[in-house]
């Protein structure tokens, strides 16, 4: 393949609801968009039948698709709703429960009643634990006793005896020396070669053992699922007649190839909220100079991301989570609150009025729905504010129900004691500084001023909120892109081929090693450049980005900075050792000025370009009036008193490039509504963004 | 029904609710960014892996108006009585609290939770003056007493012997350091750099505490936030008010013994009972400690009133009534506390008599939190849990280069059975909440190599809902050092309730390198370690729920299968037949891996069951 060649590529983004795809044409700068609903019990149906809708639409021959790039929360449902495999685990003697024990520690402070996610709902039955002989030693591995072969052995028959498809292999120090479990997995495989066989190095040679192995056996229990899913996906491609290889989106924002994620399917843990930041990445490259914050609000929960010099921040190796489980894979640091349009307002058994976190979701959903629900949602609220037109919601495929929103906030007034649109006003207002503290701590905590970055306003909710959350930041700027609904499927699009390897290689400042160091380094190219070989690019097309997670001498929590390229030598090192203390002050305004300081993991970032969509065409001028509705009245805060405001309704699709309007308005498209206060203004760009801003 | 709520929580409010709601969102994302950044930022792994700290924000009246979620409850919660120490004590000298004060204080007989529990407090000032304190909180590995580490001090015979005593002194006095204060500390402190850096951590974390409250003044006003606060606080205390009061009326009593010092030449030091008795009147409850050992006046076990006793109440209670696995978040503000009343007479192990030590009072602090389950479950028997398991905190230290290395473990205990529920295996319980540290960490920087770390064999608690099962860690050390431990429940297993059995007692064996094996009590002065001896540490296991004739075979068949429990003890505890187990099957290690096959016989379980039941009633 030559950059020339026409490249079609499709996104297909599985949501909750809805399947996006969003097809383009590189080479002639075409992009399609369709949505379908999802198939819950098997979501390559509903994407796979969205994708041979989306040809014959446009008359596309599916055989020209050269790529089919996926969002899939299949392996994170599997975590959620504690739907794996049967899962076996052979793992060092002495230590047969530390998946159990963990961190000794209780979720909840103040509870007696509380469930812990690893004892309650085991991702391995301490049935299906085998301790077998074997251990080794640090700093450099040594074999304090043999690994007890026909031990494995015994297991893995056993195993295979009870039709137990997952195992994970999980010894102490693999993460040094991953000879051990490297030899189990072989003995596994020759008995059973069948079996899905994680070992925990190979997910993730990372020191803290519960950690570890969690991600391991998370691994293996949802690897069938993962497995079948990803065969079935690739079966229903080639009966589309589609021939393009699939790749699937991973929770660090790159794509991995099918078998790849078919290998590791915890890799995509976070595969769908990373889609949706890429994209607001993409839609709003130009922004800020690079700095954005992703603010993708949905029905029940807010998604929040930063990007900084246009790259997107990436969470600490101690805190991915996913449903109460810690897990040692590289992650996008995305936030997410519970907070959304279908977030229940309510007033608690102590008088306080409250927000969320429970959400009366899309089913029954908000009372205006009229399916059912009886709850004051925000979307209730945001109706009676006039905030959402009942005539041109979801492109009026849904009428929305104004008495039956009316019903729902007047009885929560009489509970909170304040008039309608107070009350009203109140729900979006604690749910905006609810979504705005959230912010803070990505932002500010971290030693980042928002005010110097654009709110990027994504889903349903995002472009509703998005300039009342920046005003409580002072951010002064909002990007609402054309379609911000369907900005996780346009995301896929805009993604490299990544992978990521990871070593645990301790160091101390005072007395480097630096052979050593470069040789660790030298481990983590070949493993790299072997994954990308595999995948059909040779080592000259992958660009190779070097971190390391270093920490002063006996802290606990490191910070990632950026390693030089070529031999570490003493220069380059005494620049790393500058890098942490400048983000240590940066993160905690404190710097410890004679530590040493620790190299804990050493991290090497491959990414292969792939080609990528296009800009939009670039917007028309024209009248303002052409897109005009009507005028409706429209509540707001404004210098404290909340007054209703005479205000247009615009269609987003008839807005012309460079003409301003001032707030207060709203504008209506059928992913999402965006509200412009009072005091803000709003304009189209060519590119299809819509700017909010504010005090210009 | 009557309306329980004093008039004081009816008055006209002050504030809207949509900013109160505001402003508390914003004062606890202050706290959580405290408790954040003083996390990441310290040294040592009690802190850090632990999370032995703490941090919140006080008004000038001494109330917390929030704390950080990432804290052990034994951390966050002592801080009013910190701020109230330190204001008696400057009105005592005559001291005045001024822009750019870095207070340290640490005396437990004015507020503070026990000695290595030392706090940093920053006075707020806005445009009018002191508008509040942020606090941090955090327990330190060294504080210069008698022996290495600041836990397992248990010979410690009084206050002074617990190390420096720091009485609301200013380490920052209007900006300005005080260097003679910082030089003291460090030449009367083992491992000095890291007790420092983490002093360090924890003013930077209160300065960014108290930087971001005069932000939040700013953006809403001093009076808005102040209206805000009495109305957090009158919530916190509503809720409180409702949950007590949906309690029956009436007197609930408990007894629990600690070991004490067993070992003891004088007996009086040992079998030391703990006494609550809960008043619940409307809205109110006393927690009244009459009975109670009195303090052992030369060993420091006691525990503080204020900063231990008093937490140790307000958990259990909050635990209980509004725990938040059923009630959801709610607010922690010292409005919770004001329906608590607690009667602990003086000199009392509940409320000690200076210069009684306390640098040890961890684990009766505990008891008293589990005496106090005892006696609510009288009254709320579905929220509660059988017999808590203790914990031992155990100090591993040593010299390397000419330093002191010191490496504090708490070794898990865990919960009693719950209404529905087993028992929580192998946790941190009650008021301690903290992280054991990595296997890996551990041998990766200390000369010490952990041998086992594993469940206890066929050591299930039978109930209907069995007790939690504790933990065995084996340790050796690979060079020579010391150890230290301060622990309980060796002699007095948790409680079983409701038919449900007793727990198991803890234990702790030192063996020699030779092969000589010692059983020690559950405290330990400091005592050497040789390269090649080892320490083995045997937790709790706790009380089982509710009678074991009544748990569901299915459920014991569980417990055999994950070799928690052989097929014996299944027939033995629970009148359950297991068909289909080898005769001599174990439990440990291999066992239950190959465990296809085994089943509950119905006929021959429902024969036992019928006649134990008939043996019973005979």
């Amino acid at each position: 393949m030559t950059d020339k060649e026409p490249v079609y590529r499709v996104g297909i983004d599985v949501g909750g609801t809805f399947t996006d795809l969003v097809f383009t044409d590189t080479d002639r700068n075409v992009t399609l968009i369709h949505k379908v609903p999802t198939t819950p019990a098997d979501p390559s149906v509903g994407a796979i039948a969205g994708l041979r809708d989306l040809c014959a639409r446009h008359d596309l021959d599916p055989e020209a698709i050269d790529y089919v790039f996926h969002g899939t929360t299949i392996a994170t449902n599997a975590v959620l709703e504690n739907d794996g495999a049967e899962t076996g685990m052979i793992t060092s003697r002495g230590y047969r429960d530390i998946l159990h024990i963990g961190r000794h520690q209780r979720p909840e402070n103040y509870s007696i009643m509380q469930d812990i996610p690893w004892q309650d709902r085991p991702l391995v039955r301490r049935r299906d634990r085998v301790a077998v002989r074997e251990r080794l030693a640090p700093p450099h591995g040594e074999v304090l006793e043999p690994l007890d072969e026909n031990a494995v052995r015994e297991a893995a028959r056993a195993f295979k005896a009870r039709g137990i498809e997952a195992i994970c292999v999980c010894f102490l120090f693999s993460y040094i020396d991953p000879r051990h479990e490297e030899r189990a997995r072989e003995i596994v495989l020759e008995e059973y070669p069948e079996a899905f066989v994680t070992a925990s190095a190979a997910v993730a040679p990372q020191f803290r053992e519960f950690e570890r192995f969690t991600t391991a056996a998370m691994n293996a229990f949802i690897g069938p699922r993962v497995r079948n899913y990803v065969r079935n996906f690739a079966a229903g491609l080639e009966q589309a007649d589609c021939r393009a290889d699939l790749h699937i989106m991973g929770s660090n924002g790159g794509i991995a190839t099918a078998a790849t994620i078919a290998e590791r399917p915890v890799l995509t843990l976070l595969s769908g909220p990373a889609a949706g930041v890429l994209g607001g990445q993409w839609a709003a490259a130009a922004d800020a100079g690079g700095r954005l914050i992703t603010f993708d609000v949905g029905g029940t929960s807010a998604d929040i991301g930063i990007v900084v010099d246009g790259r997107v921040s990436e969470a600490t190796a101690r805190d991915t989570w996913i449903g109460g489980y810690p897990v040692l894979v590289p992650m996008l640091d995305i936030a997410t609150i519970g907070a959304g349009g279908g977030s229940i307002a309510h007033v608690d058994r102590g008088g306080a009025y409250r927000v969320g976190p429970q959400s009366a979701g899309s089913r029954p959903g908000p009372a205006a729905y009229g399916l059912g629900g009886d709850r004051p949602t925000v979307t209730d609220a945001n109706l009676v504010l006039g905030r959402l037109d009942p005539a041109n919601f979801l492109g009026g495929e849904m009428t929305l129900d104004v008495d039956a929103a009316r019903r729902v906030i007047r009885r929560l007034a009489e509970q909170v004691r304040l008039d309608e649109p107070e009350a009203a006003e109140g729900v979006v207002t604690i749910l905006n500084s609810n979504m705005a503290n959230a912010i803070r701590m990505q932002t500010v905590q971290k030693g980042l001023d928002p005010r110097g970055f654009s709110l990027v306003a994504l889903g349903g909710a995002g472009p509703l909120h998005a300039a009342e959350v920046a005003a409580m930041l002072d951010i002064p700027r909002v990007v609402v892109p054309p379609h911000p609904g369907i900005t996780s499927a346009a995301g896929l699009l805009t993604t490299d081929l990544k992978y990521d390897a990871v070593k645990t290689a301790f160091q101390t400042s005072d007395s480097v090693d630096a052979a050593k160091l470069n040789a660790d380094f030298a481990w983590l190219e070949n493993a790299l450049t072997a994954q990308f070989a595999a995948d059909g690019f040779e080592r000259g097309r992958v660009g190779l980005v070097r971190a390391g997670d270093l920490r002063y001498v006996g802290q606990g929590y490191e910070l990632r900075v950026a390693f030089p390229d070529g031999p570490i030598d003493e220069a380059a090192l005494a620049g790393v050792w500058q890098a942490f203390e400048r983000q240590h002050r940066t993160e905690y305004g404190h710097v410890f000025a004679d530590s040493p300081v620790e190299i804990v993991n050493i991290r090497l970032t491959g990414a292969a370009v792939m080609p990528k969509i296009g800009p939009p065409p670039p917007l028309g001028a024209g009248e303002l009036d052409a897109a005009r509705l009507r005028t409706g009245s429209c509540s707001f805060r404004v210098g404290g008193g909340l007054a209703a405001f005479d205000t247009p309704y615009y269609r987003r699709d008839a807005i012309p490039a460079g003409r301003p309007f001032a707030g207060p308005a709203v504008v209506v498209q059928r992913d999402t509504t965006t509200v412009v206060p009072p005091g803000w203004t709003a304009a189209a760009e060519s590119n299809r963004n819509l700017i909010l801003s504010h005090g210009a | 029904m009557a309306d329980p709520l004093p008039a004081s929580l009816h008055n006209v409010r002050r504030i809207d609710p949509v900013t109160a709601s505001v402003i508390q969102g914003g004062l606890e994302n202050i706290a959580v960014e405290m408790g954040h950044k003083l996390m990441r930022m310290s040294y040592s792994s009690i802190i850090r892996e632990s999370e032995d700290f703490g941090a919140a924000l006080i008004d000038p009246q001494g109330r917390q108006l929030c704390e950080t979620p990432q804290s052990t409850p034994l951390q966050s919660g002592p801080i009013p009585g910190y701020v109230q120490g330190i204001q008696q004590i400057f009105a005592e000298r005559g001291d005045s609290f001024e822009a750019g004060d870095v207070i340290i204080h640490n005396s437990a007989y004015h507020g503070a939770s026990h000695g290595p529990d030392v706090a940093f407090c920053i006075p707020v000032f806005h445009e009018r003056g002191l508008v509040g304190f942020s606090v941090t909180t955090a327990h330190h590995l060294d504080i210069g007493a008698l022996s290495p580490g600041s836990c397992g001090i248990v010979d410690a015979m009084d206050a002074y012997a617990e190390g420096l005593q720091f009485k609301a002194l200013k380490v920052y006095d209007r900006g300005a350091l005080n260097g003679p204060l910082w030089q003291m500390l460090r030449d009367n402190i083992r491992a000095s750099d890291l007790v420092v850096g983490d002093m360090e951590a924890q003013i930077a974390a209160a300065r960014i505490g108290a930087e971001r409250f005069v932000e939040l003044i700013g953006s809403h006003g001093l009076d808005t936030v102040e209206a805000a606060c009495d109305a957090l606080m009158d919530h916190s205390e509503r809720v409180m008010r409702m949950a007590i009061d949906a309690l029956p009326d009436g007197v609930y009593r408990a007894r629990t013994f600690i070991d004490g010092f067993l070992d003891d030449d004088d007996p009086s030091r040992g079998d030391l009972p703990i006494e609550v008795a809960v008043t619940v009147e409307g809205s109110d409850i006393t927690v009244d400690f009459t009975g109670t050992a009195a303090q052992v006046p030369d060993r420091p076990i006691n525990m503080p009133l204020k900063g231990t006793t008093d937490c140790a109440v307000w958990l259990t209670i909050r635990s209980i009534l509004l725990d938040s696995a059923v009630h959801g978040h709610i607010p922690q503000n010292s409005g919770l506390t004001r329906p608590i009343e607690i009667v602990a007479p003086a000199g009392t192990l509940v409320n000690p008599v200076f210069p009684a030590p306390t640098i040890a009072r961890f684990c009766t602090g505990n008891q008293a939190a589990d005496t106090l389950m005892k006696a609510l479950a009288q009254a709320v028997p579905r929220q509660v849990s059988a017999g808590v398991g203790n914990l031992h905190v155990v100090a591993f230290s040593g010299i390397r280069d000419e330093t002191h290395w010191v490496h504090m473990e708490i070794h898990e205990g865990c919960y009693g059975g719950r209404y529905g529920k087993d028992g929580m295996d192998a946790v941190d319980t009650l008021y301690a909440n903290t992280r054991n540290n990595p296997i890996e960490d551990v041998e990766s920087h200390l000369p010490l190599r952990v041998h086992r770390y594993e469940l206890r064999d066929d050591a299930c608690p039978p109930g209907r809902w069995r007790g939690g099962i504790g933990s065995i860690r084996e340790v050796e050390y690979l060079e020579d050092g010391g150890v230290s431990v301060e622990g309980e429940g060796h002699k007095y297993a948790p409680w079983g309730f409701a038919g449900g059995s007793d727990g198991r007692t803890a234990g702790l064996t030192f063996r020699r390198r030779d092969g000589a094996s010692l059983d020690l009590p559950s405290k330990l002065p400091n005592m050497t370690a040789r390269a090649g001896d080892r320490i083995v540490m045997t937790g709790p296991c706790g009380g089982g729920y509710g009678d074991p004739m009544a748990r569901d075979p299915a459920l014991v068949l569980e417990d055999v299968r994950d070799g928690l429990i052989s097929a014996e003890t299944a027939r033995r505890d629970y009148g359950v037949a297991i068909t289909g187990a080898n005769t001599g099957a174990k439990t440990g290690a291999m066992a239950g891996a190959i465990a296809g096959g085994l089943a509950v016989d119905a006929a021959a379980t429902a024969d036992a069951r019928q006649a134990r039941r008939g043996g019973q009633a005979g």
